[in-house]
């Protein structure tokens, strides 16, 4: 189970309001997501392909608008976002934190993000 | 399917596992390991924690516990089990937690301290135990060594099990440089070169008996075949206080009301400070300075050396929100409250993975309040211009201690916290006599002949103390008497 090339743009719309970052990078970890599902446990898998589903085309249980995340206005993306992270229910909130936890860790993969915070490579120098 | 046999099967290569192999070993015993993992090679190490969690951890670092919340628990999966992926702390085991664990259930006879202590001596001989000296500590230690100094508190720094360390911060990560002495370095090779058959890529399944005897251990190869190993004296189950009862449970071994049942944790959550000075977390031993003033009070203080990936996860605010919070990374130090907690769970095989179910009391989360508020405190004294709870419905951040008293009403509800775990007990705890528990004083699983809990699944309760040093010391215990 991965994300086909046209998901993976979509949650990077995502992905860039969450982070704080440039399309190209969310685009990075969009398809660090696909990689990601691809190697973890089906069941593991399907609870973090949900919650990538539902914020894709269920923006409407957050912001009230019809409309699949990449066709709102970044102004209704930063509502829906900020909202989802504070959500009372939990499982809706931790299915943000689930994609956060997820996704940073393609984020703190990518070496602009690296360099940017001075943190040194990824991968440790072999002996 | 390959059918071969020794006079012990011990199933798994942790803490508990490698140790028996090697004391089996060192009695002239044929010994056959069966890990489940796979080897870890070096170029499986020091990746990152991603590549560390899909390679090295069980079910990719996906592992939960399902309760009123989620709680990740985190355990190794390869060779040599969580000592490759741990902070390299090693507990000697304290008079009060031997009190609560081994004397509550009157084994005070048969598992004595000082043979425990005796166990200690030459475990940390042999794995080159020793504090991390202050050029270890990283700025994460030195502030927290700071913190106590100025409010008075009792700490101190860990004792490592490391030689040559070069605080490169990637514990978890499994050591790029083989420093840690985990048991792939140690206890493995030393029981392979005295005959031990070590195998990694074997998942055992079930035990299989005959006549009330353990006699054979059958499962899965890493490419699907499956396999057996018999045993002419016995099986040592040492998979884990989550594998080994799944593997009874699958097997329909031991006393059915207590197998998996009694499940504890020591759940810990962390909280971040920011300072004017960089901290440079990165730098130094992953896990260099701990705080023991709260032990009594059900509670201890470790510095966690987590990489940006895991600290950003719980970090205010989404966007620029966000990129402000994670862009003092380099002048945060984040430090964690593990709980011995109350409360019991319960573990059962559900398909290939297994079924944890863990709620927090009312009294943990009440632990974990006056923890956090600990954490502030010292962060604070250390000198921290911000910090972060972490705690959902309370304070986002803290600019004062004149702030502190705000953590008092923190929700007890576990869903408003994040937490985690990796010290896990007790699900097939020693007792008298089946009515209480699975195994005997001497880690014989009651009801059956030949077959031995020795891993931290046997230990009657959660010590309070991290127990990779007590796994190690009753195993090597109980194996010395079972070798004969």
């Amino acid at each position: 189970m991965g994300l086909a090339p046209h998901a993976q743009r979509r949650i990077a719309v995502v992905l860039a309001d969450v982070l704080g970052e440039p399309r190209e990078v969310a685009l990075e970890v969009a398809r660090f997501l696909d990689g990601y599902l691809r190697r973890v446990p089906f069941q593991a898998a399907i609870g973090l392909r949900l919650v990538i589903w539902a914020v894709t085309w269920l923006p409407v249980l957050f912001v009230g608008v019809p409309l699949p995340v990449d066709r709102l206005s970044r102004e209704m993306r930063l509502r829906l976002v900020d909202r989802w992270s504070h959500a009372h229910l939990y499982f809706l909130r931790e299915g943000f934190y689930l994609l956060k936890a997820i996704a940073l860790m393609g984020w703190g993969a990518d070496a602009r993000v690296r360099d940017r915070l001075g943190i040194g490579p990824l991968a440790a120098e072999r002996p | 399917m390959s059918d071969d046999v020794a006079d012990f099967v011990v199933v798994g290569s942790g803490a508990a596992g490698a140790t028996a192999a090697l004391v089996l070993a060192e009695a002239g015993r044929e010994v056959v390991v069966l890990e489940e993992g796979p080897e870890v090679r070096d170029e499986d190490r020091g990746l990152g924690p991603s590549e560390a969690f899909l390679r090295l951890f069980r079910d990719q670092g996906t592992q939960v516990a399902m309760g009123r919340s989620v709680i990740p628990i985190l355990q190794g999966r390869c060779l040599g089990g969580t000592t490759v992926v741990n902070g390299a702390i090693v507990w000697r085991l304290p008079e009060d937690a031997y009190d609560r664990a081994f004397g509550a259930i009157g084994a005070a006879r048969a598992v004595p301290l000082a043979e425990i202590h005796a166990r200690m001596d030459r475990i940390e001989r042999d794995l080159s135990v020793a504090p991390a000296p202050d050029e270890l500590l990283g700025g994460n230690g030195a502030l927290m060594k700071r913190a106590i100094e100025r409010l008075g508190w009792k700490g101190h720094a860990i004792r490592r099990n490391v030689v040559g360390c070069r605080g490169s911060g990637r514990c978890l990560e499994a050591c790029p440089t083989r420093r840690k002495r985990s048991m792939e370095q140690t206890y493995l090779p030393r029981a392979a070169r005295l005959g031990a058959d070590v195998r990694a890529g074997h998942e055992v399944r079930t035990i299989d008996t005959s006549a009330g005897r353990a006699v054979s251990v059958s499962g899965v190869r890493h490419d699907g075949a499956p396999f057996r190993v018999a045993a002419r004296r016995g099986v040592v189950l040492a998979a884990s206080a989550v594998q080994s009862p799944c593997i009874l449970r699958r097997s329909g071994l031991g006393p059915r009301a207590h197998v998996g049942a009694h499940f504890r944790l020591h759940p810990g959550t962390a909280v971040a400070g920011v300072y004017d000075e960089p901290v440079r977390i990165w730098e130094g031993a992953t896990q260099s300075f701990e705080v023991d003033e709260f032990r009594p009070r059900g509670f201890k203080i470790e510095v966690v050396g987590l990489p940006v990936e895991l600290a950003g996860v719980r970090l205010p605010g989404v966007g620029e929100g966000f990129q402000r919070s994670v862009a003092e990374f380099p002048h945060m130090a984040v430090w964690g409250v593990q709980v011995r907690a109350e409360a019991e769970g319960t573990v059962a095989p559900q398909g290939g993975r297994a079924r944890i179910a863990y709620t927090p009391t009312r009294g943990d989360m009440e632990t974990f309040r006056e923890g956090v508020k600990r954490l502030a405190e010292m962060h604070f004294a250390a000198g921290a211009r911000r910090v972060f709870p972490g705690v959902h419905g309370g304070p986002e951040v803290l600019s004062s201690p004149d702030e502190l008293p705000k953590l008092d009403d923190l929700p007890l509800d576990p869903r408003d916290w994040s937490l985690i775990s990796s010290h896990l007990f007790s699900s097939c705890r020693m007792s008298a006599d089946e009515r209480t528990g699975v195994a005997g004083f001497d880690g014989a699983v009651h009801g059956v002949r030949g077959l031995w809990v020795l891993d931290a699944s046997a230990l009657p309760n959660n010590l309070g103390v991290n127990p990779q040093h007590t796994i190690m010391a009753l195993a090597m215990l109980l194996s010395e008497r079972i070798a004969g």
